[in-house]
């Protein structure tokens, strides 16, 4: 398993190296850069100002220059500075890696803890009348994207009743940046993009148990006089759950995808804030960090997926 | 006489859904003496699997339905007992072991899981006991390496190995009855042999009555004390071994012993008994053989014959014999 792990952890090596390749020269492709829009009326000569900028910063060099200038930089810990918000990158990536951990983990926590258990009670009264609602509450949650959830639940909890922020990832007063004052701050988005995902992790949490139900070995199980309950937790739950770390994997690149749209939704200061805002501003440096971090998460995802699946399935052995 | 061990009368099972209701159980009786196997014979889809889950009340739900009869068990009525009363009996007094030990056995638990399980539901032992206990009952069936096994998940083992796994999960509560469905159909033929004369050692150790359900005649005359022989969801004929094997008498088991291949003959071809077995949702009125009879009568269409004792303790459902 170690060496597997050592081996998968190097394979990611030459990824990011294409992934840093291909979101370097985009980021060049598109125009403009971020000294364009100097337009300070004390500044006399601002087309000077751009150009010693530019130099100062070496845009003028070739760009397979600038990429190894950079990658050189990046892999000693030199992340570089932010031209916008004049600041080193690591500091703008540390809060922020830290708000879209704490929005993430909140976010896939609501959908493990309420999408699977609520599978799990629906297979088993299936075609019942409590299956039917949720089910088509499923349905309709699947079905709506998660921005509009956000809209809905700004609406409804942050400006009709005023019991949740609307905006922000901390709040101000003496409590302002502790573990609760985060929690409270990231529950709306997380919120918003649970309510997708635990839909769609309660229909296949669903339909797996109700397919391991019919097993052979479940009714091995029952014929040994075991009673139902431990049937289902011992013998179909264990094995119902496999198929779905395929999705837990994927949920790493789900929840960056849904921190980009969300984090702007609810100005919060995460990743996905960062990455806008850096785009919009040709904040090259903080665009690269930002890549580097989400595509990492991503990979890391599609391992953790690998390594659960050899923990529960004792077939699936890597060697 | 003594009581039989499970006495099941008039057992009717079916599968009801909106517009029909299939009788895969249709009113057996079937006796079973202590110490005694009993195979039951007929071919696919006459009901031998669901006679005997029918016995474990494990009939496939939502569908499937006890709708009538008596399963009486050591003087108790198993139709009648309570889900919970019922979960008891299951593994404890009857056990049972299923045709395909590959997909019987959990994947993801390891067979000293699969095993102590059984025994810490049943028996107050500690876990350790328990897989004390495991163990020996895997040396006794002869797995090699049982301490070593125990850890061992199903999909390491050989499907012989599996089958002895099955059984010795299905015996270390040491039941009163043993219900084997096809236990060897998806082994070699050697790793077969074992398996069944396994099966007779566990009658003479523990004296267990087992219930052996096959169409291969060639293990009936092996292992068989008393036959049942169905046919479309009832007994056609029920008689000891060497009665059935010396004169058969419904004239479906004589096609059945019919199509037997048979080594010094060397037939070209197998026989096989023509026609089909009428659907079990619509069952005709008469004898159920009859389109499929050499000696039928027009008087076998009007109605069912019975199952009548023709000589001493040999039952035959056919009015021409
Ligand atoms: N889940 C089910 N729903 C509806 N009908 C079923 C179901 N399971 C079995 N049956 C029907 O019940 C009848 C008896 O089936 P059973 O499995 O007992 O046959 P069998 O004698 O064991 O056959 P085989 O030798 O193939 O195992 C068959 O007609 C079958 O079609
Ligand atoms: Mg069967």
């Amino acid at each position: 398993m170690g060496t597997y792990i050592t081996r998968r952890l190097l394979g990611m090596i030459p990824m990011l190296f294409f992934i840093t390749v291909a979101v370097f020269l985009m980021m060049h492709a598109a125009p403009g850069n971020a000294f364009n829009s100097i337009m300070n009326p004390a500044i006399k000569d601002p087309q000077a100002l751009i150009a010693s900028l530019e130099a100062q910063n070496f845009l003028n060099k070739p760009l397979w220059w600038q990429y190894f200038h950079w990658i050189g930089l990046f892999v000693t810990g030199n992340w570089g500075f932010s031209f916008a918000q004049h600041a080193p990158v690591i500091d703008l990536v540390g809060p922020a890696i830290q708000n879209t951990l704490i929005l993430s983990v909140m976010a896939e926590i609501i959908t493990l803890a309420i999408g699977i258990p609520l599978g799990v009670l629906q297979s088993r009264k299936p075609y019942s009348g409590f299956d039917y609602t949720t089910s088509v509450v499923s349905f309709i949650l699947f079905s709506v994207p998660y921005f509009i959830f956000a809209i809905l639940l700004i609406y409804l909890f942050a400006i009709h009743l005023r019991i949740f922020p609307a905006q922000g990832a901390v709040g101000t007063g003496p409590n302002a940046g502790s573990l609760l004052d985060h929690i409270y701050h990231a529950l709306l988005p997380a919120l918003s993009i649970s309510l997708v995902s635990l839909a769609f992790y309660s229909r296949n949490t669903r339909g797996s148990m109700l397919e391991v139900s019919r097993k052979d070995y479940v009714r091995t199980a029952y014929a040994k006089g075991l009673m139902e309950g431990k049937v289902f937790s011992k013998h179909v739950l264990r094995n119902a759950l496999i198929p779905l770390i395929t999705f837990f994997g994927l949920d790493i690149g789900n929840l960056v995808g849904g921190a980009v749209i969300l984090e702007g939704l609810f100005s919060y200061q995460g990743m996905g804030l960062l990455t806008i805002s850096a785009v919009n501003n040709r904040d090259y440096n903080v665009i690269m960090a930002t890549t580097i971090i989400f595509a990492v998460a991503v990979l890391l995802g599609n391992l953790l997926a690998d390594i659960l699946y050899a923990v529960v399935d004792p077939r699936i052995r890597y060697n | 006489m003594a009581e039989p061990l499970l006495a099941i009368k008039d057992l009717k099972t079916y599968f009801i859904s909106k517009d029909m209701e299939v009788r895969a159980v249709d009113g057996i009786d079937i006796n079973v003496n202590e110490r005694q196997i009993v195979c039951i014979v007929g071919e696919s889809g006459c009901g031998k699997s669901m006679t005997s889950l029918s016995i474990m009340r494990l009939v496939p739900q939502p569908r499937g339905k006890i709708v009538g009869g008596e399963v009486k068990f050591a003087g108790r009525d198993l139709l009648k007992l309570t889900e919970k009363q019922m979960t008891d009996v299951r593994g404890n007094d009857i056990s049972m072991i299923f045709q395909e030990p590959m997909t019987a056995l959990n994947p993801v638990l390891t067979i000293g899981e699969q095993i102590t399980e059984v025994l810490l539901r049943h028996r107050n032992l500690t876990k350790r006991e328990a897989m004390a206990k495991a163990v020996e009952m895997l040396q006794f069936v002869g797995v090699p390496r049982a301490a070593e096994i125990v850890h061992e998940y199903p999909h390491q083992l050989s499907g012989g190995l599996r089958q002895r796994v099955m059984i010795a999960m299905a015996m270390v509560c040491e039941p009163k009855l043993l219900i084997a469905d096809e236990p060897t159909t998806a082994l070699d033929v050697t790793i077969q042999a074992q398996v069944l004369e396994l099966m007779k050692k566990m009658r003479n150790d523990f004296n267990t009555a087992i219930i052996l359900i096959t169409h291969d005649l060639g293990v009936v005359a092996d292992m068989a004390d008393h036959v049942v022989v169905m046919y479309a969801g009832q007994v056609v004929e029920s008689v000891n071994a060497d009665d059935l094997f010396a004169a058969p008498l419904h004239p479906y088991t004589k096609a059945l012993m019919e199509s037997i291949p048979s080594l010094e003959e060397e037939k070209e071809t197998l026989y096989s008994i023509p026609g089909t077995v009428p659907d079990a949702a619509a069952y005709p009125v008469g004898c159920r053989f009859a389109d499929r009879c050499p000696i039928k009568q027009p008087s076998c269409y009007e109605s069912m014959p019975l199952l009548r004792e023709v000589k001493p303790g040999h039952l035959v459902r056919c009015d021409l014999v």
